[in-house]
């Protein structure tokens, strides 16, 4: 097993160093196997496949320092790659979590981070790109090291430019620095020496002042970069798919997830260094990207499962059957199970009480299916591990022997007992008998619940007619879903109609003019241009909006949602702007550089200022894209006048992935780059003839004077921040008001209220290629809800006894989903009412629901009651 | 009340504390085993009554986590 978290978690030989395969002998693992899984004839096979399309996520390898002979990687043992550090970080690596060093198993007192290593290096390496994620990461590990060993660890990270462009990314820096007491030395170390008679090393680097130093650490960690490996290299060739100059899979802005072959797709790291939520996106693009492309043939090789009808058992007095699982000797080795087993058979309503090696194996599975039929039980109860993860799989094998799948309880006496008691075995045993005791109890109460099935409107509505919302109705189009695409402005395209070119320097417009012409020519599309959203109601799978236009009202149904509101350039009020038309915003700039308007030509100098607005109290975040922004226009000026003096002002230049092939080329040609800090801001005064900018050069440490005849003040992304818009799908927003996605990881493209998903600037700022990778992405997640055509909802959910409801109205304010509201018709007109739909099953107004009057089903009062009436007997 | 061994009657929640029970397990953390969990969908199921019950049920103490 390569590491804890791998798919399937399961162990499998290692041909290599099997002795019974290499030599004929042993076989010891088979004979052992209480199960015979060990099966030592299993050969290699190949299989044909007839697919219509294919999806690359082959992933990256990490960079080995082995050859760089300066950092001392391969001769000392302190000095390891952070892929090592994050193991000695983990509960499950080799030092369960404490943070000690390699020589000597000893705590250390300071820890040295280095970055860019086999990244944004041509010399040592051939990795001229950037790999995106290791400075985030080497703050991560330095305040978790931080956590760990305490306030004294000394952590220091030496680094060139600090690039934490990604959502909520320079919070955490700010934090890691001004909290956490991380230290961050902006050098490039160039000598290791390790300490004679101790285990230790000494660095020696110049300061940002120019000062050499000489400082000892304890352990070195060497953050290192993503790459393609060779073996990757080789299949591009096979499959006979284009590489850029990184050796990634070449894709374009405008289709970002496609190889240079029509119907292979790429995701991950394979595309470009990336970090996880990037990566997710990737992916869901990806498999939207092939939906698109086999849309027609959508389930015709589905196989139906057949499920049994459920045996009706309301009324019946319960037949429980307990199964307690021994987890091999996870649970056998500390807590007694044959003597849980006993105790559990003499439980009231208990008709049989068993053990299993392996609840959750197959054969126990079958077996329990079987006792269900034969003794007719109609609950069940499985002391195993947690219901977390394995709730689902039992449950699944109870509707499978025809019973209902809530009339179940899952306890837990593995990760709350046997775990955690291991050195107390009859203590843990006394826990488990209770345990199980008030399981048997809550789920004698246990009634079968139903699974509200649900229609869904197969159409879809998009808000904002940007590159991602247009991008996004285009996708459902092409996989058969009637769109509506809804536009408060007159014209589609949003701020990609203000872009010149693509980072990799495709012209904008063109695409832009393509995609609009598609879009409004598609007959599954309807535009609603200059609308307004009035009013949303409904829930997943069954929306109904009220859109506004001209004083004209219109309803349209849908199943889904996506947002793509969009951002919007800020306009500053420092460095002169708007009271000089010399000093300009990157996308004014922009315009210009496109309409080729004679004011660049007649330019001898020009300055960027970057990060105006952004990383700055109030908005602290980096608006991602900025960096290449004015690097990509640096260039264009430097191509458009090569004698042109162009300066770009920046705090860290953030270039990240290939874009930093630009930053390269931009020095290359002659573009100067002068650090600022925020507190010490360059200051510009226009002039009649020029415009003088003065700011503290990071090299001289004294003060320049450049004398320019343009500013361009690369300016924050503000998103439009839309409560009245995130109210009507409850949906939150962060204190930047860019709206908050279900997890930051893993669900980077869809809100946690069901059936609505987000996409482009109103997520994050980005640039083109990423804001129509997450269109695509939402689209994917919303197409898996639109495929299903129906969906249930859980049973779990709350319901009124409306006999006893007195009307207060407090669960109709309290439920953050909005699902209780008052009858309007029929017998109980007045009195709450619980929306199947919209119910989380969270329980807030059953608590709250001062007549008793609100039951909430699998967790009802009378059952948490019976568990807490179990405890009497317990400890 | 034994001051060596209380009854402790905890109401974790299923989307946080009682996922970091789990998590402790996995970490082989250790602790006394005098603790007896309620899994509950949120703290917002949390009624002042269950808290009272397992007071007058004998428990020592009543932790509620989410």
């Amino acid at each position: 097993m390569e590491y804890p978290q791998a798919v399937p978690l399961k162990y499998r030989i290692d041909p290599e160093a099997c002795i019974y395969l290499q030599k004929g002998k042993c076989g010891v693992c088979q004979k052992k196997c209480p199960v015979d899984a060990v099966d030592f004839e299993q050969k290699p096979q190949t299989v044909n496949l007839n697919v219509g399309s294919v999806i690359l996520a082959p992933g990256f390898e990490p960079f080995s320092p082995t050859g760089l002979e300066n950092y001392q990687y391969a001769r000392h043992p302190n000095v390891i790659t952070s892929m090592e550090f994050e193991r000695i970080l983990s509960a499950s690596g080799p030092t369960t979590g404490h943070v000690v060093r390699p020589s000597d198993n000893a705590e250390p007192e300071k820890i040295a981070w280095f970055q860019c290593v086999g990244s944004r290096d041509l010399n040592r390496c051939d990795n001229s790109y950037c790999s995106s994620v290791c400075c985030m990461y080497a703050i991560k590990e330095a305040v978790i090291a931080k956590e760990h060993v305490g306030e004294s660890l000394d952590c220091s990270i030496f680094f060139m430019d600090m690039r934490t462009h990604g959502k909520e990314f320079e919070r955490f820096y700010e934090s890691a620095r001004d909290r956490s007491g991380v230290r961050f030395v902006r050098s490039r170390v160039h000598t290791v020496t390790p300490v004679p008679d101790s285990d230790d090393l000494e660095l020696r680097y110049v300061t940002e002042k120019g000062e050499l130093k000489t400082e000892i650490f304890n352990m070195l960690v060497l953050s290192v970069g993503l790459q393609t490996s060779p073996e990757l290299v080789e299949l591009a060739q096979n499959l006979d798919i284009e590489l850029t100059e990184g050796r990634f899979a070449a894709t374009d802005a405008f289709s970002p997830v496609e190889t240079s072959r029509p119907g292979i797709f790429v995701s991950g790291a394979f595309q470009g260094p990336k970090d996880i939520p990037q990566s997710v996106v990737d992916s869901s693009a990806a498999s939207s990207a092939a939906g698109e492309l086999l849309a027609d043939v959508r389930n015709t090789r589905t196989k139906e499962k057949k499920i049994p009808p459920e045996t009706e058992v309301t009324g019946d007095r319960p037949k429980i059957g307990v199964f307690i699982c021994q987890c091999g000797t996870n649970i056998a080795g500390v807590v007694d199970v044959p003597q849980v087993v006993e105790y559990a058979s003499a439980l009231p309503y208990v008709e049989l009480a068993t053990d299993k090696l392996f609840a959750c194996s197959q054969d126990a599975q079958e077996s329990m299916s079987e006792m269900i039929r034969e003794k007719g039980l109609n609950r069940i109860v499985v002391a195993a591990c947690t219901p977390k993860t394995h709730e689902p799989l039992f449950q699944e094998t109870l509707t499978d022997a025809g019973l209902n799948k809530y009339l179940f309880e899952m306890t837990n006496i593995r990760n709350q007992d046997s775990w955690v008691h291991k050195n107390n075995p009859e203590l843990a045993t006394e826990k488990a008998k209770d345990l199980v005791r008030m399981a048997v109890s809550k789920v004698s109460l246990q009634e079968p619940l139903e699974e509200l099935e649900l229609g869904v409107h197969p159409a879809a509505m998009v808000v904002g007619g940007g590159i991602a919302g247009m991008t996004a109705a285009k996708s459902f189009a092409a996989q058969g879903y009637e769109t509506h695409l809804v536009e408060r402005g007159d014209r589609l395209g949003g701020q990609a109609r203000n872009i010149f070119h693509t980072a990799k320097g495709d012209s904008v417009s063109e695409k832009l003019e393509e995609l609009i012409r598609s879009v409004e020519s598609s007959d599954k599309i309807h535009v609603h241009m200059n609308t307004a959203l009035k009013d949303v109601e409904g829930f997943v799978g069954n929306f109904k909006s009220l859109l506004s236009s001209n004083g004209n009202e219109k309803e349209v149904e849908h199943g889904v949602t996506v947002l793509a509101t969009g951002a919007e350039a800020y306009k500053p009020d420092e460095y002169g702007y708007g009271t000089d038309d010399r000093i300009m915003t990157s996308l004014e700039l922009d315009q210009k550089l496109k309409e080729d308007d004679p004011v660049i030509k007649g330019l001898n100098a020009a300055a960027f200022i970057q990060c105006v607005g952004s990383r700055e109290p109030g908005r602290m975040y980096c608006s991602r894209l900025c960096c290449t922004h004015s690097v990509e226009n640096a260039l264009e000026l430097k191509k458009r006048n090569p004698e042109m003096n162009v300066y770009v002002l920046y705090r860290d230049i953030r270039t990240y992935g290939e874009k930093e092939y630009l930053y390269r080329d931009a020095r290359k040609t002659g573009v100067i780059f002068i650090r600022y800090s925020p507190d010490d801001k360059p200051v510009v005064k226009a002039g009649k003839d020029k415009i003088t900018i003065t700011a503290t050069d990071h090299v001289l440490q004294m003060p320049v004077e450049l004398e320019v005849d343009l500013v361009n003040l690369a300016t924050a992304v503000i998103p439009y921040g839309d409560e009245k818009l995130a109210n009507f799908f409850k949906v939150p927003m962060n204190e930047d008001g860019f709206f908050i996605e279900k997890h930051a990881k893993l669900g980077p493209s869809e809100f946690s209220t069901d059936g609505v998903y987000l996409c482009g600037l109103a997520h994050y700022p980005k640039p083109i290629d990423e804001s129509i990778a997450q269109a695509k992405a939402a689209v994917s997640r919303a197409v898996t809800l639109l495929a299903r055509k129906t969906v249930y909802s859980s049973g779990t959910i709350a319901q009124v006894d409306q006999q006893l409801c007195a009307t207060c109205g407090v669960c109709v304010s309290i439920c953050p989903y909005s699902a209780p509201s008052f009858a309007e018709e029929g017998r109980f007109a007045g009195k709450a009412e619980i929306n199947p739909a919209l119910c989380k099953g969270c329980g807030l107004c059953t608590a709250s629901c001062r007549s008793g009057a609100i039951h909430l089903k699998g967790f009802d009062t009378d059952q948490i009651f019976s568990q807490i009436f179990g405890i009497d007997e317990a400890i | 009340m034994s001051d060596k061994n209380p009854k402790i009657l905890s109401f974790l929640c299923n989307w946080c504390s009682y996922g970091a029970a789990d998590l402790a397990g996995v970490s082989r953390m250790e602790y006394p085993s005098n603790i007896r969990v309620i899994r509950i969908p949120c703290t917002g199921r949390m009624s002042p009554k269950f808290i009272l019950a397992a007071l007058r049920q004998g428990a020592d103490a009543v932790w509620v986590s989410g």
